[in-house]
């Protein structure tokens, strides 16, 4: 005999004299009936009069009726009080079978006596997770009865206890470790379990629409971020710190403090908005990012494909990032503090060069006589006329400019800084040297981070709560950025765990100040207009201060009209732009049945905001005004969303598993704001003094408004067979008050499956093997953010379009349609493709996955301009007529060292490349083409049909023409000179003229790429980051203001080797007074090679062993200190400020057209973690 | 019995959400009306008043619509022989290629030009159908005289309003307000629309009355209807159907010689007896600027002058000198004025050893017609009550557009702080003339003489004359700043005299009113005299260098964008 068989003998006997034990026990609380011969009575007929009675008098009745007596311990009375009874009418046998086996009773006949004996007993089990490696505790493992909502986490010490039947099954998970099953043995209460961590994190559960899954059982393009990545990663936006943690996501940030990057996920979508939809802690949410605090962050999905994104329906076109914050774990408090401070600097080498004074006097003066111009008198007041060019030594005194200032005219008595324009005497003295606008504006600006935590929580009760404050300043000077957050998440079981609540709530306030203090609308803190925009434009020659050292400008002549930009980001600096703003939901579960949970949840954004924008004098501007302004607004969005769900697990016969979801949601926001404004203040820069009523002039009040809502029905079904077929289907209809009656449904349907090859028979044998996944999606999203109403014709009343003094004096408002309607507007639709595959092997060593994939928008909405005799000045609807097409590939590549067996070495690599062709395959009837992104007299950017969208449109530049023959021979234009741009004749009609632009560029980059390094020895860490973007194409629009004569300014230093009759091979035109406007029309004189390589963060870290440093009484548990640096270096060939251009805004989005960007500063900065 | 609740209360509630999620879905669009809403009187009299409100041009705020100005400064005088664009070379690029007469049609001036058209075009239609809605509807409606005045009213403004985009572009395409917004897009621009102005017109002249709806100045009535009409005849060169209307309103009218000249520029004596049909322009009651003249707005001086704005519209060496006369206190017909010029301090140069330009004194011997000086300003003469304009101190690049500024659209610096925006003084609400009485005179002389009529062509130039003669002389001193002099003609010896003579009084007394490049055209001598007036004014200015008007430039090319949206409805422009 073998030594199991005994011990199972001796285990059998046990339990069967622990039931005799039990029995007895019990048996002081037995009944006793009439003695009969039980066997004999179990055929007997019994007949029961209820159908439904309570099992006591059930029992009862039995006994009088078969006079057999029933033993049973009264806790089974308890439990199950109230039986049903099917046959009304059967031999005693068959009835005890029928009404006792549904509740796990069953009954024996002994001594003549039925014991009835509970089947599977209760018990109390509990035990301790530990680490397999270390035998650490692992707290906040999750402990679950399988099929079952009842589970719990572990504490701190990683101990669990909870109830369990025999024979349920325990399934410990947690994320990075690999899953085990127990099966409870009624003889057994501790189980003491150890973890191995996984080198391969496929058993992480992660939140997908509206339910959660293994992250290997996903069918769909998911991309599941590393959050402690995320983290290593200092930023004041999430966003920010995804980039290039997701492949298929694309990333461009700007260095403005707390602006959010912007997130492209698998290309352009659309023509309108290609903003992905956040669902935070289950609370759809769209808009910026800003507000919520990156270590708050517990996991982080993008889903990608339309598969996995299709249950958000409308709103789901441009991908669904979803985001779980901390939840709290059972224990005592666990306390974190995390801490930065660190130093941004501008990258001081990329800053545009401009011409010192003395050549710019000589390029401005050779323009003319090239000309054959005559330079007017500003420019001989200022520089001398003829050859022989000097610099003056006064730029301004009074009304005099330049040369003619005598020393009578600089005498600083006369100088009189004031904002009456006529007494105004500035006296300016000229920076011969030159002055270099992007040093003086730009400087080191520190950044730090403090965020405390705490979680912990009973059995019933968990908590999470944390705040934080985080101060950016901006690396251009006099911006910046503040916030202040605070989270509770808190959760409580309630009835034996069948009921749970509980709430994520955020409040956060924000602070914005400077110059474009508003950093949701980039145009304010970038483009030509912006303190950057001017500083490629104001000339060198003017100092940033004059001689009493008040702002000098361009007060004068021959300088142009450029703003000085210091005085500019100096007198912006109180403008303030604050947000208080709360995020959050209350949610409430209820098991109904075993499996079947209802869920409710009620989300709520409010945001109240305000801001205020202070003018000052500029008189020392060319174009200056005394006008002196304090514009004020205040405004609140609200958005609530409810969410019900009914969620159906079951698992049929161990290999069948089946989650159906059924949901209902409903959205409705409401936003309003009111602005006013006020000129002439009687004192200037007292921030106490600036109320509107303190002004007197050019009172202004506005308000605006927005509202929409939305109702949703969806569903969804997941279904695995053995782990080894994975399918998913989901369906969503969605309403939006967007749509006229017409069309004011879409439904949104997709499906995908999944094959899991290695848990075929026939590829168990490969044991290198340790995971393969093929997977196929499809599906169909929606879009519908566009402007509301598009549906109807509106009207506007308003003092500006639609009013006239038709009494002579005073002013009579009128009406006037300012909008035209297209009735049939719906949603634009994304139908999506996406084959990929996952894979790990050699246990973990290597992983990855690679996604093959399609997506093609039809109905794209497009406001097709109508002509002005069918709209006049009016908008055009959005009509449903584009097709907009991205076909891409990404690839995922891991490898992991040292982890599987915990070697004092390890390191990780992660590689990621994505690839994503656009093509806008259709625009609307008859529209073939649409030029859009104005600036000044450029449209830089196309629309085109069979090109990729936002494609750069223009002349394509065809050298120089090197002689009058050139000239004459053509191709040529009005106005081609010689050593001037020569261009291609591309419609070959032998002249140039707008027929001849074409397309000149891409903003597309031919592949995006990232790579991650993280090493760890011992107690210290490494992680490095590279990023990079391959074959786009920028345009640099700052090269209108550089490099030609449109405005008298700055000159790049690139014109030093311009075209000449001794320097012919340039391929830089010669300056022009008075060039045609051909020269400096869009052409690919604009259009660089954008393509970089950047190292984005380097951090290397030490854990501290805290028991030894700060012994064990201070209860510090955890201590690591840090040091890294963001943006070390940046390998590009472009000549602008920075190689990542976010998009502009026109009509239609302007991509990758450097109008003046906001550079990204590099980062130096030490933190400490720390856990107590 | 518990999942039977359950069940219940999730059916209902699923039920209670579906059922209201009709009316959940339903929002209003937020502070703008809808059809519905102003489907009454006092709509169509709101919509009425918004096709009033395009007169000025301005349909975006300030900043935004000069092309379109209602004083035509830009097509009507810079892309003439009266001005330059002024300013300097890089700014407003694209207007320095009107000058030239080198547009493409990528220039965003013809497109707001077109635009602004177009847009007070589809308000008459709006409201001309709204009106006709009302009418056939069951509510309260207009009694048949307001109706048949309102029609007048906003037919007399489409008119206006295609004539002008006409004016400029010639071959426009025309829809009125029976045809839907899809139809209008596609509509082409090969037939002629003039046919389509005239009954617009003419249904105004039969229908409106003298009588001002409520009495207010800004409305067009019968005496604006009748004088459209005989410009617009005389446009067509039907000068004998035109004379009669031109004639009532010279009739209805009193003497032009009791009138003051400088009445029609003194924003004090705005819809005085002069005025016929005039933009209304005001500062808005919150002080902001959006109704007053945003079309002139750059039209203000540059550096040190007491509106300091961007130096656009500076009048030519060509204007200036055509206002000198003979002896005999008549113009110099046969382009004589151009032989030694008068050009103020242009050119000088201050050096160290000779400051030639601080030391220049105006010469006070030339022979003027003293509307010189109520039209141009220069240095060394009083500027409306701004002082004595100093010279280059108010000019942002004289080198580029010369030494003179314009006068009409500027108001007295007294009246600055009622009338004009606080901190953009440049925006005043000067009102704009497109009919004056003096105007109409001429008009109506040109008339005569095709009938052959030179006497009555000449009583009519001549009260013109005999008015300027009254002007008040600009005194520096004590002394007049110049030999003024204007005589009226003692004879027209022949009508192609008289035709000279009248064109050339049209120029000095309309000038930079916005007529003389559409008048040239008329005239079929916009080659002619642009040409010859390049090769005299690019001897001191570039800029007149390169101009080469050929006929094609009598009309600018189609706007790009509007042939590109209309789906290849709109044909371009020969030559273009």
């Amino acid at each position: 005999m073998k030594k199991e068989r005994i011990i199972a003998i001796i285990k059998t006997a046990m339990r069967i004299s622990f039931i005799h034990a039990l029995l007895i026990s019990i048996g002081t609380f037995t009944t006793y009936a009439h003695t009969v011969e039980a066997q004999g009575a179990l055929k007997k007929t019994v007949s029961i009069t209820k159908k439904r009675v309570s099992l006591k008098d059930f029992l009862e009745n039995l006994e009088v009726q078969s006079q057999v007596k029933f033993v049973y311990s009264p806790s089974i009375l308890k439990s199950h009080r109230m039986v049903e009874i099917s046959s009304m009418e059967n031999n005693l046998e068959r009835v005890l079978e029928e009404v006792l086996a549904p509740i796990d009773i069953h009954y024996k006949v002994e001594n003549e006596k039925i014991l009835l004996i509970q089947n599977r007993q209760e018990i109390q089990v509990g035990g301790k997770v530990v680490d397999a490696v270390t035998n650490e505790p692992l707290p906040g493992v999750s402990v679950l009865v399988r099929n079952t909502n009842n589970g719990i986490l572990t504490n701190e010490q990683g101990q669990f206890t909870l109830t369990a039947k025999a024979n349920d099954v325990l399934v410990i998970s947690y994320i990075g470790y690999t899953g085990q099953e127990v099966r409870v043995n009624s003889g057994k209460q501790v189980y003491n379990i150890s973890l191995k961590p996984t080198t391969s994190d496929l058993e992480e559960v992660v939140v997908t629409g509206y339910s959660s899954q293994r992250k290997k059982d996903l069918t769909g393009a998911i991309a599941v971020v590393d959050v402690n990545q995320l983290k290593s990663q200092p930023a004041a936006s999430a966003v920010e710190a995804l980039q290039g943690k997701a492949p298929g996501v694309q990333i461009i940030t700007d260095g403005a403090p707390g602006s959010t990057p912007q997130i492209r996920i698998r290309g352009y979508s659309t023509i309108n908005n290609n903003e992905p939809l956040y669902v935070i802690d289950g609370v759809p949410y769209e808009g910026k990012l800003s507000w919520l605090n990156q270590n708050d962050i517990e996991s982080m999905q993008v889903l990608k494909d339309a598969s996995a994104a299709s249950i958000y329906g409308a709103r789901a076109n441009n991908g669904v990032v979803i985001v779980t914050t901390k939840k709290g774990v059972q224990g005592k408090p666990a306390i974190s503090l995390d801490a930065y401070y660190g130093t941004q600097s501008p990258r001081s080498g990329s800053f545009p060069k401009m011409m010192n004074p003395t050549d710019y006097a000589r390029n401005l003066y050779d323009s003319y006589i090239r000309a054959n111009a005559v330079p007017g008198s500003t420019f001989t007041n200022m520089y001398g006329s003829g050859d022989n060019l000097v610099l003056p030594e006064y730029l301004l005194a009074g009304d005099k400019i330049g040369l003619q200032v005598t020393p009578a005219d600089a005498d600083p008595g006369l100088y009189n800084y004031t904002r009456d324009g006529g007494t105004f005497y500035q006296i300016t003295k000229a920076n011969q040297a030159g002055t270099d606008w992007f040093k003086e504006i730009m400087g080191n600006a520190p950044t730090q981070s403090y965020q405390l935590s705490a979680n912990g929580g009973s059995e019933d009760a968990t908590y999470a709560i944390s705040a934080g404050y985080l101060g950016q300043d901006g690396i251009i000077k006099y911006t910046g950025f503040d916030r202040f957050n605070f989270r509770s998440n808190t959760q409580v079981s309630a009835f034996n765990n069948r009921f749970r609540f509980g709430e994520n709530a955020q409040y956060s306030y924000t602070e914005n100040y400077g110059l474009g203090s508003n950093v949701n609308t980039p145009g304010e803190y970038q483009d030509e207009g912006s303190a950057l925009g001017f500083a490629y434009r104001i000339p060198t020659i003017i100092p940033v201060y004059d001689i009493m050292g008040n702002f000098a400008g361009t007060k004068g002549g021959a300088l142009g009209n450029a703003q000085n930009p210091m005085s500019q980001l100096y007198r912006a600096k109180d403008n303030k732009n604050r947000s208080n703003f709360f995020f959050g939901n209350i949610f409430g579960e209820v098991d109904i049945i075993e499996g079947l949970t209802a869920r409710t949840s009620f989300g709520l954004r409010y945001e109240n905001y305000n801001g205020m924008t202070i003018g000052y004098p500029n008189l020392e501007f060319a174009e200056g005004s005394n006008a002196n302004s304090l514009s004020e607004w205040q405004g609140y969005t609200t958005e609530w969303t409810w969410t019900n769900t009914l969620n159906y697990k079951v698992n049929i016969n161990e290999d069948h598993n089946l989650t159906l979801l059924a949901g209902t949601e409903a959205v409705r926001n409401r936003n309003r704001q009111l602005n006013g404004g006020r000129n002439d203040f009687f004192i200037l820069g007292n921030l106490d003094y600036y109320y509107l009523n303190a002004g007197t002039a050019n009172i202004t009040n506005a308000s605006t408004g927005t509202v929409g809502s939305l109702f949703s029905i969806f569903g969804r079904a997941d279904y695995s067979y053995k782990d080894r077929y994975l399918l998913s289907a989901t369906v969503r209809r969605d309403g939006s008050s967007n749509f006229g009656t017409e069309n004011q449904y879409g439904t949104f349907p997709a499906g995908s499956v999944a094959w899991r090859l290695s848990e075929e028979d026939f590829m168990k044998s490969a044991e290198w093997l340790t995971d393969l996944k093929f997977r196929v999606g499809y599906g169909i999203t929606g879009n519908q953010r566009i402007p509301s109403f598009q549906y109807l014709d509106r009207l506007q009343s308003s003092l500006i379009t639609s009013t006239y003094a038709i009494g002579g004096a005073g002013t009579t408002t009128g009406v006037r349609q300012n909008a035209f309607s297209n009735a049939e507007v719906k949603w634009e639709e994304l139908k999506s493709l996406n084959v990929g595959v996952d894979f790990t092997v050699l246990n973990g060593k290597f992983d990855g996955s690679f996604d093959w994939y399609n997506r093609k928008t039809s109905d794209m909405l497009y406001p097709v301009p109508l002509p002005s005799i069918a709209v006049g000045g009016g908008a055009s609807p959005y009509v449903n007529v584009g097709d907009m097409q991205n076909k891409g590939i990404e690839l995922t590549l891991g490898y992991h060292y040292g982890k599987e067996d915990d070697r004092p070495f390890k390191f990780d690599v992660n590689l990621n490349v994505s690839r994503n062709v656009n093509e806008v395959v259709r625009l609307a009837p008859g529209v073939t083409q649409q030029i859009y992104g104005a600036f000044r007299s450029l449209e830089t950017t196309i629309l085109k049909a069979g090109e990729p969208f936002g494609s750069f449109f223009g002349y394509k530049v065809d050298g120089i023409y090197q002689s009058d023959a050139e000239v004459e021979a053509g191709p040529s234009y009005t106005g081609a000179r010689v050593g001037g741009l020569k261009y291609a004749d591309v419609s070959g009609d032998g002249v140039i003229d707008p027929a001849d632009r074409t397309i000149i560029g891409s903003p597309h980059p031919d592949f995006i790429y990232s790579l991650g390094l993280n090493l760890f020895y011992k107690d210290f860490d490494v992680a490095m980051f590279f990023n990079g973007s391959q074959g786009n194409d920028l345009y640099e629009a700052t090269r209108y203001f550089t490099d030609f004569t449109t405005f008298d300014g700055a000159l790049s230093t690139r014109l030093m080797d311009a075209w000449s009759p001794t320097n012919t091979g340039s391929d830089i035109p010669s300056l022009y007074r008075g060039a045609s406007d051909f020269e400096y029309a869009s052409s690919s004189y604009y259009i660089q090679n954008g393509s970089f390589f950047r190292m984005k963060n380097l951090q290397i870290g030490y854990n501290l062993p805290a028991d030894k440093v700060f012994g064990k009484g201070l209860g510090v548990r955890k201590m690591r200190i840090y040091v890294g640096a963001t943006n070390l270096f940046t390998i590009t060939n472009y000549t602008g400020l920075d190689p990542e251009v976010s998009q502009a805004n026109s009509t239609y989005p302007v991509l990758g057209v450097d109008r003046g960007i906001y550079p990204i500063g590099r980062q130096f900065m030490v933190g400490v973690n720390v856990g107590f | 019995m518990k999942r039977l609740k359950y069940s219940i209360l999730g059916a209902s509630f699923l039920l209670v959400i579906l059922s209201c999620s009709k009316s959940f879905l339903e929002r209003n669009p937020q502070g703008e009306l809808t059809y519905p809403q102003i489907e009454n009187k006092e709509g169509v009299e709101g919509l009425l008043i918004g096709a009033y409100s395009m007169l000025n041009g301005n349909i975006e705020g300030l900043w935004a619509s000069f092309a379109s100005a209602p004083s035509q400064w830009l097509f009507g005088e810079v892309a003439a022989d009266d001005a330059h664009k002024g300013s300097n070379n890089g700014d407003q690029p694209n207007m320095n290629l009107i000058e030239q007469h080198k547009p493409t049609s990528t220039n965003d001036n013809l497109q707001v030009m077109w635009n602004r058209c177009y847009e007070g075009i589809v308000r008459c239609n709006n409201t001309l159908k709204v009106l006709a809605t009302v009418q056939a509807g069951e509510g309260e409606k207009f009694d048949d005289a307001r109706a048949i005045q309102i029609q007048g009213e906003a037919r007399l403004l489409r008119a206006h309003y295609y004539f002008m985009v006409w004016r400029v572009f010639k071959n426009v395409p025309y829809v009125d307000e029976t045809i839907p917004v899809e139809e209008a897009s596609a509509i082409p621009n090969d037939v002629d629309v003039l046919p389509k102005i005239e009954d617009d017109l003419r249904f105004a002249e039969e229908n409106l009355t003298v009588e001002k709806y409520n009495e207010e100045v800004g409305r067009v009535n019968k005496t604006v209807a009748q004088a459209y009409l005989g410009k617009f005849l005389l446009y067509q060169h039907k000068e004998d159907e035109a004379l009669p209307f031109l004639k009532s309103v010279i009739d209805a009218k009193p003497d032009i010689k009791t009138l003051p000249f400088t009445d029609n520029f003194d924003i004090t004596k705005e819809n005085g007896p002069e005025s016929i049909f005039a933009v209304q322009h005001a500062i808005n009651p919150d002080g902001t600027g959006d109704n007053a003249n945003v079309g002139d707005m750059l039209n203000f001086f540059y550096g040190s002058a007491p509106i300091s704005c961007c130096g656009f519209l500076q009048p030519s060496f060509d204007l200036v000198n055509s206002f000198r006369v003979t002896d005999d206190g008549l113009p110099m017909l046969d382009g004589g004025y151009q032989n030694d010029p008068y050009v103020s301090d242009f050119g000088l140069v201050d050096k160290k050893d000779d400051s030639a330009k601080t030391k220049y004194q105006l010469d006070k011997t030339i022979k003027f017609d003293p509307r010189l000086d109520y039209t141009v300003g220069r240095r060394g003469v009083p500027f409306r009550d701004w002082g004595t304009m100093p010279g280059d101190a108010w000019i942002r690049d004289p080198g580029f557009a010369g030494p003179f500024v314009a006068v009409k659209q500027t108001i007295e610096q007294a009246q600055f702080t009622t009338n004009t925006v606080a901190g953009t003084p440049q925006v005043t609400g000067l009102n704009v003339n497109i009919i004056r009485l003096a105007d109409v005179y001429l008009m109506a002389a040109e008339c005569y003489v095709e009938a052959g009529d030179l006497e009555n062509a000449r009583t009519l130039v001549n009260a013109i004359r005999e008015r300027a003669a009254t002007l008040p002389k600009k005194m520096v001193g004590g002394t007049p700043v110049a030999a003024y002099n204007v005589k009226p003609y003692p004879s027209f010896l022949n009508p192609d005299y008289a035709k000279n003579a009248i064109r050339f009084e049209r120029r000095l007394e309309l000038a930079l009113e916005g007529h003389r490049f559409y008048d040239l055209v008329r005239w079929g001598i916009a080659a002619d005299v642009i040409n010859g007036y390049a090769s005299f004014e690019k001897k001191y200015l570039d800029i007149s260098s390169s101009i080469n008007f050929q006929s094609k430039n009598e009309y600018y090319p189609i706007p790009q964008t509007e042939i590109d949206r209309s789906g290849g409805a709109l044909k371009q422009n020969d030559g273009y």
